[in-house]
């Protein structure tokens, strides 16, 4: 026994002295799934066994992912490397994340493009690891030949498409500018002007939208296409070509032959289309600990061995000049093609002005290709569109006279509460002998308040005030109401005005309301009836969507609007109707909202109905008949005016609920189409974490918010009050 | 016409048969009062005859046409009810207004109406409150109102006065007689009370168990029982029986020898003697003897309740007459008191001939 406890604590010591010599671990975060996780980890394998030093992966959500890193690196909780992408790169520069590469970098190891998609200010930060661009993937079994020019490709889509039978020559994701962008740059249409300010007025962009719209209206294109129809089309050979990354090449289908090929010649100006290039690097932290030990790591994830294995095991196209000595890499015709296709790509702007460019680009296309609008008229839409987006600040204010206006106020309440104050015979103490005592019951309760409730709304109030604009806060005054207001940048008709937005959430909450409250009352006479058999069951089924999760719900709704997929659309088909496409129009999209949010709705208040129904005595009704009522004027005079003071807080409760309701506008309608279905929440969310962080302007809409909320709780408090009366 | 016919009603809940076979007929402007123990079906009977509730088989006539089919709101008949059902969301003008409202009559007529029946009830003052704020007498008032203010072909109530005060009932009571007197209605009243139904009716319908004992106008009933159960439902003490046997020209009993009456006609040798405590008294010297259990004054004279060989009986004693509890007492009928029942009480063999007065306790 003593031999055991002894050989313990001497396996401790050793294990802590066995710590102590070896170096702390590295942290290393990145957001790989499926293969490329696996070749990172055989990356960092290879690395330990060469330098001794353990690294630590962690896989982040790739939505959480950027939050985490900005977060977590300035509190020292952060990683000593990370795999991202170079498109943040200005944004974590900015807050000082980012540790350079000098002296560890040698620029003729990688390709120039990607180091200098690296570059802020003639520093490189970060070693370049892969890159992602678009090329053009032809089935080689329809187009043997692939075509290298524009003109080439007119020429073939035609014999490549029938639409009656559902073939097209050419399909692509053409609503997302990411996709979009080679045309624009095959038409020499700057993305840029010479000041770094995204213009989108320009002849460029018009001829290349012009290019896609004749596609698409002569039907060598399809409408409306998503990355699941691409793929579906191409395998089923009913698509000759498409243009994707090096992702697509995974989701091809065995039995296709197809080979990868750069992006065409633009004819009319002879500039190749040049897709965005994207380089993902390894970066490291500012703040590691082992400085040179990270970068040791990063330089080593981003060369030799480990392009190998990324290569090989991840599917990557590397950044390393050396990798494709590698005779496997040389083998690979596919690494190698993108390769090629991307020798002329564009490295996307690292900018924050790129990352402005994609929500008015998107509308454009979308306008475009899916509504009316001509090519010509698109670029200026997309420019008032940044424009409103990307608001100028507002001029500073002095936050002085607001703060002496609050001193002021705070000093003369304080007075004149002293002053009011009836003149006391007794102390506190006496007055109040417990008081001690009610302190502590009150203080869990109190405390959750302030912090869940008090706190977040003096500061979601006071940042009202500020203009926000990458981390810098300026006190503005009003300004941001003002400009909410005045809907400035756009007129009130424009989804993005205010008022547009308050009429949308009005309608919405009113046809919801309405929806739920005459559906739940309707199911809730049909249940309440004693002859109806299987009642319980009933009511346990009619309450199940009330139960389950609400963005649960909203999901499968979504799926079921989906235009191709989707259920609803599928029973119109078997109907013999045309399918519908539920997010481009308003009323179809706010339908399809309205139609999810019922469905979740309706069951409280038929629990509600059901409740006050069983508590009207069944001699009322027969007083009535007797009395000379119909069955319907028995609802009208008995039925309602007694469900009244039960459904009336019912109903308050639910427009609230439905006002706020965030959830179903994001998840299902999304703000589509142009954010027409958007309600005041999902803009104020919108302007906060998708418009360029304007957290102030969010604020004012949220203050904005809080005072229609505040209006409609006292008037409809002046309703509840006869009913409390009597 | 608004005479209420009833044809071998029957109405079961689930497997109970509630209603078993009622044949009844209501004339124009008859007052008639249904009396009968809890729980033998007289409120599904007016529920039945309001259309309120379906009948199982046989048929309801109201004025001659048939009704069975007709919905409650066409039969034009006015019910109040036990639980009054007043409409809590309205005032009580609104809930005496209602059924005029949807029939469509002019506002002024409703509003003289509705005054009318305010005064006639006292419910002047109440006009504005909602039933909420009213006491159970107010309440039943008002459901009476809501009735009368109708003046429908048929009113029908259940025990519209069980929640008043004595003074209340009896002011009531009068205006009731007063109100059926003015509209001519045929009026189906339903109550516990006896004092009620002798002083109302035109006619009263015993029932037990969901079968009509008899009907027939007050005095009738009291005076000539059609059986053993009618005779003891009605009167108050409860009339006496006892067993007794035929022999000669006496009924024998256990403890006693009465003369048989002359009219008796011949029959089986057993008998039920029937004997109201009004027609028996507490004498010096009777047929039946027994002890004083209990004595109930009641002023100028009183019951004494005695036991006998033959059971409990209850006899009347005069103002003069000495009785306290533990008394050995003779009881002496009166002449010509005795009802006469066939052994098992279903029919009466004879009955007392009638005398002028009638005396009933409440
Ligand atoms: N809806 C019903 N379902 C089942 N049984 C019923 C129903 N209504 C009445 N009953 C039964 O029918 C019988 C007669 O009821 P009813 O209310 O007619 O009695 P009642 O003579 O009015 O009694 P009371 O003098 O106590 O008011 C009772 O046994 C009662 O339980
Ligand atoms: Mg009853």
């Amino acid at each position: 026994m003593n031999r055991l406890v002894a050989l313990v604590l001497l396996a401790m010591a050793w294990s802590a002295h066995a710590a102590e010599a070896q170096p702390e671990p590295l942290k290393l975060w990145h957001a790989y799934r499926g293969g490329e996780e696996a070749a990172l980890l055989q990356a960092t394998t290879l690395f330990t066994e060469k330098t001794g030093v353990r690294v630590d992966m962690l896989a982040l959500p790739y939505d959480a992912y950027a939050a985490k890193l900005t977060n977590a690196i300035p509190h020292g909780a952060g990683p000593d490397v990370f795999i991202f992408n170079h498109e943040r790169l200005r944004n974590f520069q900015g807050q000082n994340l980012l540790a350079p590469t000098t002296g560890t970098l040698v620029r003729a190891d990688y390709f120039a493009n990607t180091v200098a998609a690296l570059e802020v200010d003639g520093q490189v930060y970060g070693y370049p690891m892969s890159l992602k661009s678009l090329a053009l993937y032809v089935n080689t079994k329809l187009v043997p030949r692939p075509p290298t020019t524009t003109a080439e490709l007119l020429a073939l889509l035609p014999t490549l498409s029938n639409p009656a039978e559902g073939r097209f020559g050419l399909a692509y994701e053409s609503g997302d500018f990411y996709f979009h962008a080679p045309f624009l740059f095959g038409f020499d249409g700057p993305l840029f002007d010479a000041t770094g300010r995204a213009s989108f007025d320009t002849p460029g962009m018009a001829r290349s939208l012009a290019f896609v719209k004749k596609l698409q209206d002569e039907r060598m294109m399809p409408q409306e296409v998503s990355g699941a129809l691409v793929k579906t089309l191409f395998n089923d050979g009913r698509v000759a070509m498409t243009i994707s990354g090096p992702w697509f090449a995974g989701e091809i289908a065995p039995s296709v032959r197809y080979r990868v090929v750069a992006l065409p010649t633009v004819s009319e100006t002879g500039t190749p289309m040049k897709p965005f290039l994207g380089v993902e690097a390894a970066f490291v932290s500012s703040r590691s600990e082992q400085s040179a030990r990270a970068h040791e790591l990063a330089r080593f994830l981003s060369l030799g061995e480990s392009s190998r294995v990324r290569t090989t095991v991840g599917r990557q196209i590397p950044a390393n000049v050396a990798a494709y000595q590698f005779q496997e890499v040389k083998d690979d015709t596919l690494i190698s093609s993108f390769r090629e296709a991307a020798k002329d790509a564009t490295p996307m702007p690292n900018t924050l002005e790129m990352a402005r460019v994609w929500e008015p680009m998107k509308l454009t296309l979308r306008a475009v290709l899916q509504g009316g609008t001509r090519p010509e008229d698109a670029g200026a839409l997309a420019d008032r569109r940044y424009r409103a987006l990307h608001r100028e600040r507002p001029p500073e204010a002095s936050p002085m006279p607001w703060l002496t206006l609050a001193g002021v106020m705070a000093l003369g309440g304080g007075t004149a509460w002293v002053l009011r104050r009836p003149a006391q015979s007794q102390t506190f103490r006496q007055r109040y002998p417990d008081v001690s005592r009610a302190v502590t019951y009150v203080a869990p309760a109190a405390a959750g308040l302030l912090v869940l409730v008090f706190i977040p709304f003096a500061v979601g109030l006071t940042l009202s005030l500020f203009h926000h604009d990458a981390g810098q806060y300026t006190f503005v005054g009003l300004a941001n109401f003002v400009d909410i207001l005045a809907s400035r940048g756009y007129s009130i008709t424009e989804p993005l005005s205010f008022y547009f937005t308050l009429a949308v959430t009005l309608l919405w909450a009113v046809v919801n309301v309405v929806l739920h409250v005459s559906i739940g009352l309707g199911l809730a006479l049909i249940l309440k009836d004693p002859l109806l058999k299987m009642r319980g069951v009933y009511r346990v089924l009619l309450i199940i969507p009330w139960a389950v999760p609400n963005y649960i719900t909203a999901l499968m709704w979504k799926g079921m609007f989906h235009r191709q997929f989707g259920a609803i659309n599928g029973l119109l088909v078997a109907l013999d109707l045309e399918p519908v496409s539920w997010f481009t129009r308003f009323s179809t999209a706010f339908a399809a909202n309205v139609a999810t949010n019922t469905w979740l709705g309706f069951p409280f208040m038929m629990v509600v109905a059901l409740g006050a129904l069983q508590s009207i005595p069944p001699e009322l009704y027969e007083a009535a008949e007797v009395d000379g009522a119909s069955k319907w004027t028995q609802f009208r005079r008995i039925t309602l005016p007694l469900l009244k003071p039960a459904m009336l807080p019912a109903v308050i409760l639910g427009s609230v609920w439905t006002f706020n309701m965030f959830n179903i506008i994001y998840l299902v309608s999304g703000g589509e189409p142009g954010g027409a279905t958007d309600i005041l929440v999902s803009e104020a969310f919108r302007w906060a974490f998708q418009r360029n962080e304007q957290y102030g302007f969010a604020a004012a809409y949220s203050v904005l918010i809080f005072v229609v909320l505040m209006g409609w709780s006292v008037f409809t408090r002046r309703l509840m009050k006869p009913e409390e009366a009597s | 016409m608004s005479e209420v016919t009833l044809n071998g009603i029957k109405k079961s809940f689930g497997s109970n048969l509630i209603v078993k076979g009622v044949d009844l007929q209501v004339g124009q402007g008859e007052f008639l009062v249904m009396v009968g123990p809890s729980g033998c079906g007289k409120t599904t009977l007016l529920r039945l005859i309001a259309g309120l509730e379906q009948v199982d088989a046989g048929e309801v006539r109201i004025g001659g046409a048939r009704v069975n089919d007709v919905p409650p709101r066409d039969r034009d008949v006015a019910m109040v009810f036990q639980s009054y059902a007043l409409y809590p969301h309205m005032t009580v003008r609104e809930n005496l207004a209602f059924g005029l409202t949807l029939r469509k009559f002019p506002q002024a007529e409703i509003a003289s109406r509705v005054d009318e029946v305010a005064a006639m009830l006292e419910l002047g003052h109440l006009l504005e409150r909602k039933p909420k704020a009213l006491s159970g007498g107010q309440r039943q008032r008002v459901a009476m109102g809501r009735a009368i203010v109708r003046r429908p072909k048929v009113f029908l109530f259940d025990e519209p006065l069980s929640n008043l005060d004595t003074a209340l009932r009896v002011q009531m009571r009068g205006e009731l007689a007063r109100l059926h007197r003015r509209l001519g209605a045929t009026m189906i009243y339903v109550t516990h009370d006896q004092v009620e139904a002798m002083t109302l009716a035109t006619r009263v319908a015993v029932f037990n168990a969901g079968v009509l004992q008899q009907v027939g106008p007050p005095l009738e009933l009291y005076n000539r029982p059609a059986n053993r159960f009618v005779a003891g439902f009605l009167g108050s003490p409860a009339m006496n029986f006892l067993e007794a046997r035929r022999d000669g020209a006496n009924l024998v009993g256990k403890g006693f020898t009465l003369l048989s009456p002359a009219d008796l006609s011949p029959g089986a040798a057993n008998v039920l003697v029937g004997l109201r405590p009004q027609d028996l008294r507490v004498a010096a010297l009777g047929p039946l003897a027994g002890t004083v259990d209990a004595v109930e004054r009641l002023g100028f004279d009183g019951y004494a309740f005695v036991n006998t060989e033959s059971g409990p009986v209850a006899a009347r004693f005069d103002k003069g007459t000495q009785v306290s509890v533990g008394d050995k007492v003779f009881l002496a009928p009166m002449a010509d008191a005795l009802h006469v029942f066939t052994e098992d009480g279903s029919v009466a063999l004879r009955h007392p001939v009638e005398r002028e007065s009638l005396e009933v306790a409440s």
